[in-house]
């Protein structure tokens, strides 16, 4: 079975090679294997094949041929075959697509086979699956069309939606009984609440899958499929995967009440209201199209119910129904081929003119309506006498039946008068006559219903091993017969008959009824329901995905808070917290400064007031330092604000003054509060974090271990000495991190590192300029007269190059005075490093910001003048001599960075300590003081040197980013 | 840093390095540290010559590597206990470093990658760049270091090594984001925001990583574990801790509600760059994930497995409800990515007992190669769907693409529908292989969100399909660029992999059984 449907897999991947050879006629040569498949399962009746797929799920390839299996498979295959030859003259010779629609028919088809035949469930939903895929991709087959295009996507949608549920009922049945095999599941069926869960899961598959209520929406749109596709896929194969699915676990599962119930609720209900909407269709697609779904609930009712003659009628049916189906469906074709409509309003008088098909249409009719001699009327007497013992639940049933019965009754007399009578006012139309080749598989499928009924006994003894799969019921099995005697079925029969021409009679008003009745139209409800999902997605994504940075950084903070809250929550009753608010009264002062500061930041809506305010939290804590007695800690953080402060407000010269981003009142409350809470949640975790202390303080250990070394500061040791790797690693990344500022700001062009030449004519005066150069305003008289007063020699040369309204007498006089004292502070703040607060680090930021004073002053070309050497070069030697001590410390002290240390007393300095670490020291002071420079060369004179360029006319302007 | 202190210099044991089972990490970095060397050194027109043999030959000869120890059978704790050479660990780097290959062979600097990063878009800068053809070559040594991170971060053993991998891993891949060539400001916005956010995350991670130590006294993945039932007293600081590694990790991974950079960063970055994190990242991150969340925290799962359910669940309701309003090809692919990511979690979340815990790592393994594959598949066809300004990124673009180009729409079709975990894909094997771990694991409702959630997907896919093969093509349509020999490698690879995954699965889901027998080392 294994090769057999892989054969019929190869047999679609070769068909459109052999339909574009050899055209349209290509179908009767490729409805051969589907005959020969055909042949061969009715030959070999029962089997099994077991090939092991993926061991690790315990997965196979596995098949099994039973009656149940056999009757799909003849289906699938007789009926196939059937429709693929009658393919042969339904399409246009030439007919655009054709070879694609060859290849996925027959895939189908494969797919199909494989699906009954399946003996795993992985396999079956893989088939099951692939069924799904090839029915879209044939409804969809006219795909220039927008209406075929929906239906195809409305089918795929549906039936994917249940496949996927059904997968997961599949996962938890066999997950409980421990096996993928369906027939050792049906043999040993577990039970218990997680598999009346699966089962439920299972049913809205195959219900979804065989257009029961409330997914039968798909399948009367899907009729835009061409009529084959019709014919076959929603008449005989498909449709009906459902209900083998719902028959195949019946056996097991009917005692489920869960189970059964909603299957045959949903069953009925369908019937009767498909069979109902069915009287009012003017289409005769959508005429059989409602008929199909009527039958397919009646199906599903039979084959729920449990019982030996519910089950056997209903196989019975199911075999019926495929065979006048199709039938209907492919006359169908026929009459649309021959006159160009289907609409039966319109049609007339085509009894003469197609009499074969009009007798296949009779004898398929009379079948649907379950008429005798057919074997429609034999599957009905068997389903009524299914139903006509003792107790409600089969009375209630058997009512609905009886009443979709008379329904069908009168849609098929409606489908046949529709299709063939002459019909007053409507025009005739010309037809073509359909060949020999067009009319076989209509006739032959008509017949075989007809064969069928008469010869019901033999089919009786082929599907009664189905119906043996369930208990003996409490009376002897009638079985399928064309006569059971007068009794009650007989008498419900000629009910329907005499009912179901009542309706057909009073066929306009029914209709006009009809419509006036309908509630809710499947096709909005299911438009309704894809406009609402795409309505909710648009509007979830445009609440959630605002692609600004706050809101995104909004939503990761509160789940932070969130979570961490829950976490300290879950974490309770929590350590002991630290019992004192304060060490001292006066750490309030700071405190507050820093909390209203960091509140006021919230609200500014400058940039430079916010960086100001952060600045001032800083500075608080730098206050904190001090009070709790780290003068080292709050120096370097005092210098650290600072220098950040200067570095701001160099970049933001570029940026506009206020946030460009006006926050509506909501969103700043927000803002505030989750900046809050942020807070809070921080400093509870921090004061918990702190009482969670169980090892003692370094400030325990720190002091011997610096008094070990020989030093007196903390700080500066833990610096140079006990972390000096770590501090040279961090000079290395100071040093990259500087490259990286210089090569982004002076992409092409470095800055002019020496004065222009005074005596030349074209000496600039517009650095810092207000207005471009060229402007012919005046200045104002003030500064012609400091102009006048310019002394010889200037205190600061590089103001000379200073726009003159941007000049400052006293701030260059200051400068000039203040630049060495605040040198010598930073070299005495590196040479005391040892003992006192400082460092190599604190020292070079305080030259820096003598660099910074001079810069500001004088402009940049006083930058240049302060320090004449590049800052790659203080950096580099700063790397060096760091490195240099560090291989020293190998070649004194037999490893890296081991310290020496000298003490001595020298003339006028008094004693003097000087260890390795000085000179490590002074490497990172180099390299930092060249970080201070490379920043202001870079944010500041480089900066400055675009806004002139960009300034200067006949050069194209730069884009800024902001 | 108390060792340090307490150990007077010189006396600190000198570290004892495995050199041979840290072998292919270390020639990723190696190989990334001589690519910058070419930069420096390397005449321009070189570099690129130079540059390809070198990072696919030495992602080539990790991954051999990787098999070598595989083979070997060696699975303990190397570095000092900072990186483990196990099971998972090997299977992971295998899938990182051929996916990392592959995105690789998708690089194509002239099409893809800006000409000089730092030139301000629209400058003159940049006018003067692109007419001198330059290339911004160092995309290679910077993808090495990130794939060299992605190794480290997936088979950190200690906290500290796994915030070092993490980093080593990020720093590359925001830059990287900036660098497309076309559409550089939103290149250029996506890198900042992913690596403001990514920096935030980071810091939570660091800050959680802290408080771990503060309760376990050790950042070693193992004895924080021991430490959950010894230590007392301080389990404030455990869940605290926890809960900030949470949102450091889930941050990576993409988990809602952390999700929201994704689609913008994924978008933004030039599509090889997308292609190697949707893929290598991801593998990494849920690498890290499950040692931190298995590992370290496995005695504590009953407190973080209700958390992780919410999470869950919300990753694949949004991954799959907001993927449907998209109109962008790589913005869709990112919320497949989200949903994917909430896949995953569910296998996460299924651990029990040691039987248990080797099913449920397994189902993700084979998860993490089947969906890896696929998804770069699926971008390196969308680099090959090109219009005048550049990728076609628009769907409506995409319109008859299968009338157009019926094979590649094909795959790319193929792709989706495995994606949507159709059978005969091997997204169905992937998402199978976690849901039954987690219906066995206990957590039923979870996978019955992911199927609904699946289900949704598939919607979309479908809709994708639809589009690209029952619309007539705009008369203006893109064109498919099927130029570069790599591109074109690429997609028959991923489709290969995606159909004998799908088909075939048993080679590759018995090495990832092997591969999970016997779970992690401590």
């Amino acid at each position: 079975m294994t090769a057999l449907v892989a054969a019929l897999f190869v047999v679609a991947l070769a068909a459109p090679w052999v339909v574009r050879s050899i055209g349209r006629n290509a179908f009767v040569l490729l409805s051969v294997p589907l005959f020969a498949a055909l042949c061969w399962l009715l030959a070999t009746r029962r089997g099994l094949d077991l090939i092991h797929w993926v061991p690790s799920y315990n997965l196979n390839l596995a098949f099994r041929l039973d009656a149940l299996s056999l009757l799909m498979a003849a289906l699938v295959t007789g009926v196939g075959g059937l429709v693929v030859l009658y393919c042969s003259r339904y399409f246009e010779a030439g007919e655009e697509g054709l070879p694609r629609f060859a290849g996925y028919f027959l895939a189908f088809a494969a797919s199909m086979l494989g699906l009954v035949l399946a003996d795993d469930l992985v396999l079956l939903y893989v088939f099951w699956e692939l069924t799904t895929v090839f029915s879209y991709l044939l409804i969809g087959q006219d795909g220039g069309r927008l209406e075929a295009r929906r239906s195809a996507l409305q089918a795929l949608l549906v039936t994917t939606f249940g496949g996927l549920v059904m997968l997961l009922g599949l996962v938890m049945l066999s997950t409980v009984a421990e096996t993928w095999r369906l027939s050792v599941i049906v043999t040993q069926p577990p039970r218990g609440p997680e598999v009346t869960a699966a089962l439920v899961l299972i049913l809205v598959g195959a219900l979804s899958k065989s257009a029961i209520l409330p997914f039968s929406v798909w399948l009367p749109s899907a009729m835009t499929a061409p009529t084959p596709v019709s014919a076959y896929l929603h008449a005989a194969a498909m449709v009906k995967a459902g209900v083998y699915l719902v028959a195949r676990l019946s056996p097991a599962f009917h005692d489920v009440a869960a189970w059964r119930v909603t299957a045959m609720a949903l069953g009925a209900l369908t019937m009767v209201l498909a069979g109902w909407r069915a009287l009012r269709e003017t289409d005769l697609k959508l005429v059989l199209a409602y008929g199909t779904v009527s039958q397919l609930g009646f199906l599903t009712t039979l084959v729920a119910t449990g019982t030996r003659e519910a089950a056997l009628a209903g196989v019975a049916l199911l075999l019926a129904h495929a065979l006048f189906k199709s039938t209907l469906f492919l006359v169908t074709g026929i009459i649309d081929h021959a006159t160009g409509t289907r609409d039966l309003r319109r049609l007339t008088g085509l009894r003469r003119e197609l009499p074969v098909p009009f007798w296949a249409s009779v004898l398929a009719a009379a079948s649907m309506a379950g008429l005798p001699p057919l074997l429609g009327f034999v599957a009905k007497e068997a389903a009524f006498t299914a139903y006509t013992h003792d107790g409600t639940t089969a009375t209630v049933t058997l009512a609905a039946l009886v009443a979709g019965s008379v329904l069908t009754f009168a849609y098929s007399a409606r489908y046949l008068w529709g299709a063939f009578a002459p019909k007053p006012g409507a025009e005739p139309r010309e037809v073509h006559r359909p060949g020999p080749l067009f009319l076989a598989a209509p006739v032959v499928l008509s017949l075989a219903g007809l064969v069928a009924g008469l010869v019901a006994g033999p089919l009786n003894a082929a599907l009664t091993p189905y119906a043996r799969t369930f208990p003996e019921g409490d009376r002897p099995v009638e079985g399928l017969a064309l006569w059971h005697g007068v009794g009650v079925p007989l008498a419900l029969t000629l009910l329907v008959i005499a009912a179901g021409t009542g309706l057909f009679l009073a066929r306009e008003p029914v209709a006009r009824l009809g419509a006036r009745l309908a509630l809710a139209d499947g096709q909005e409800v299911y438009r309704d329901l894809l406009y609402r999902v795409d309505r909710a997605a648009l509007q979830i994504t445009g609440y959630t995905q605002r692609g600004s940075l706050p809101s995104y950084l909004g939503v990761i903070l509160v789940t932070a808070i969130v979570l961490v809250t829950g976490a300290l929550l879950l974490g309770s009753p929590w350590p002991p917290a630290i019992a004192h608010v304060w060490d001292a009264p006066a750490q309030l002062v700071p405190a507050g400064f820093v909390i209203v500061g960091a509140a006021l930041a919230l609200r500014a809506r400058r940039r430079l007031t916010t960086v100001v305010l952060v600045g001032v939290t800083g500075y608080g804590t730098a206050m904190l330092f001090v009070l709790h007695g780290a003068p080292d800690l709050a120096l370097t953080q005092f210098l650290v604000e600072t220098l950040s402060l200067v570095i701001f407000i160099l970049v933001l010269r570029r940026l506009p003054v206020h946030f460009t981003e006006k926050l509506s009142p909501v969103r700043r409350v927000t803002h505030s509060v989750i900046a809050v809470a942020v807070g809070v949640v921080v400093v509870v975790v921090g004061v918990l974090a702190t009482g969670a202390r169980s090892l003692p303080p370094v400030s325990v250990v720190f002091p011997k271990t610096v008094a070990d070394l020989h030093e007196h500061n903390i700080i500066s040791a833990l610096i140079v000495e006990i972390r000096s790797w770590d501090t040279l690693g961090e000079s290395a990344v100071l040093g990259i991190a500087a490259a990286g500022l210089t090569s982004l700001i002076f992409l092409r062009h470095r800055a002019p590192r020496h004065l222009p030449d005074p005596a030349a004519e074209t000496s600039p005066r517009n650095v810092w300029a207000w207005s471009p150069e060229g402007d012919e305003e005046e200045p104002p008289p003030e500064w012609s007269q400091a102009k006048a007063d310019r002394p010889e020699r200037p205190w600061l040369r590089g103001s000379e190059t200073l726009a003159d309204e941007r000049r400052s007498l006293i701030f260059e006089v200051v400068a000039r005075l203040v630049f060495p004292p605040i040198i010598l502070l930073s070299l005495y703040l590196l040479f005391s490093a040892g003992s006192s607060p400082g460092g190599g680090f604190a020292a070079a930021i305080v030259a820096g910001f003598g660099l910074v004073i001079r810069y500001l002053a004088g402009g940049r070309y006083e930058l240049s003048e302060a320090a004449p050497v590049g800052p790659g070069l203080l950096i580099g030697l700063g790397l060096a001599l760091s490195c240099l001590t560090g291989l020293a410390g190998l070649l004194f002290g037999g490893s890296v960075l081991t310290l020496g240390v000298w003490e001595g007393a020298v003339p006028l300095l008094g004693k003097v300590h000087l260890s390795s670490s000085l000179f490590f020291d002074l490497g990172v002071y180099l390299l930092v003081t060249g970080l201070v420079l490379d920043i202001l060369r870079s944010l500041g004179a480089g900066i400055d040197g675009q806004v002139e360029r960009e300034a200067r006319p006949g050069e194209r302007r730069e884009e800024t980013v902001v | 840093m108390s060792t340090l202190l307490a150990a007077p210099p010189g006396t600190i044991p000198a570290p004892t390095i495995e050199y041979t089972q840290l072998a292919p990490m270390m020639l990723v970095f190696g190989a990334a540290i001589v690519g910058v060397l070419v930069e420096a050194f390397a005449p321009r027109h070189l570099r690129s010559a130079v540059h390809v043999p070198l990072t696919l030959l030495s992602l080539a000869g990790a991954f051999a590597l990787t098999i070598l120890l595989a083979v070997d059978g060696t699975r303990n704790v190397a570095a000092m206990g900072a990186v483990a050479v196990d099971g998972p660990s090997l299977f992971i780097h295998g899938t990182i470093l051929v996916l990392a290959f592959v995105s690789v062979l998708l690089f194509n600097e002239r099409l893809q990658f800006v000409s000089q990063a730092a030139s301000v878009p629209g400058s003159t800068e940049e006018e003067d760049s692109l007419e001198e053809g330059a290339v911004q070559t160092e995309v290679y040594p910077l993808a090495l270091f990130a794939i060299g991170g992605m190794l480290l971060f997936s088979a950190a053993n200690d906290l500290l090594a796994m915030f070092v991998g993490l980093e080593v891993m990020s720093l590359p891949l925001y830059l990287l984001c900036g660098l497309a060539r076309r559409r550089r400001l939103l290149s250029q916005e996506a890198a900042v925001k992913y690596f403001l956010l990514g920096a935030f995350s980071s810091a939570f991670f660091l800050y959680g990583m802290a408080l771990i130590y503060g309760f376990a006294g050790s950042v070693d993945l193992a004895k924080i574990n021991d430490a959950l039932g010894s230590a007392s007293g301080r389990d404030t600081l455990l869940y605290v801790g926890a809960a900030l590694l949470g949102v450091g990790l889930l941050f990576k991974i993409g988990a809602a509600p952390f999700q929201a950079w994704k689609p913008d960063v994924y978008q933004g970055a030039p599509t090889p760059i997308t292609a190697l994190m949707a893929s290598g990242t991801l593998v990494a991150a849920f690498g890290a994930v499950l040692r931190v969340f298995w590992v370290a925290l496995g005695n504590l799962d009953w407190d973080w497995r209700p958390v992780m359910w919410g999470v869950a669940i919300l990753t694949m309701v949004v991954g799959a409800i907001l993927a449907i309003t998209q109109t962008d090809i790589k913005r869709m692919l990112a919320y497949s990515s989200i949903a994917h990511a909430g896949f995953l979690l569910t296998g996460v979340i299924a651990t029990g007992g040691p039987a248990q815990n080797e099913e449920a790592l397994s189902g993700i393994l084979f998860y993490l190669v089947a969906y890896g594959f696929t998804t770069v598949g699926a971008f390196a066809v969308v680099t090959m769907v090109r219009d005048a300004g550049g990728e076609a990124g628009h769907l409506s673009r995409w319109a008859g693409l299968g009338k157009r180009s019926p094979l590649l729409a094909g795959v790319f079709a193929f792709f989706l529908l495995a994606f949507a975990g159709i059978p005969l894909t091997s997204g169905f094997f992937g998402k199978y292989a976690v849901f039954a771990a987690a219906v066995s694991g206990g957590a039923t409702p979870l996978v019955i969100v992911g199927v609904v959630s699946s289900a949704i997907a598939a919607f979309f896919y479908v809709r994708v399909i639809v589009l690209m093969f029952f619309s007539d093509p705009a008369p203006d349509g893109p064109t498919v660029d099927v130029s570069s020999m790599g591109t074109a490698a690429v997609v028959a690879v991923a489709a290969a992999a995606t159909v004998v995954l799908g088909v075939l699965p048993q080679p590759v889901l018995d090495l990832a059984d092997a591969a999970a027998h016997s779970l992690f080392v401590r």
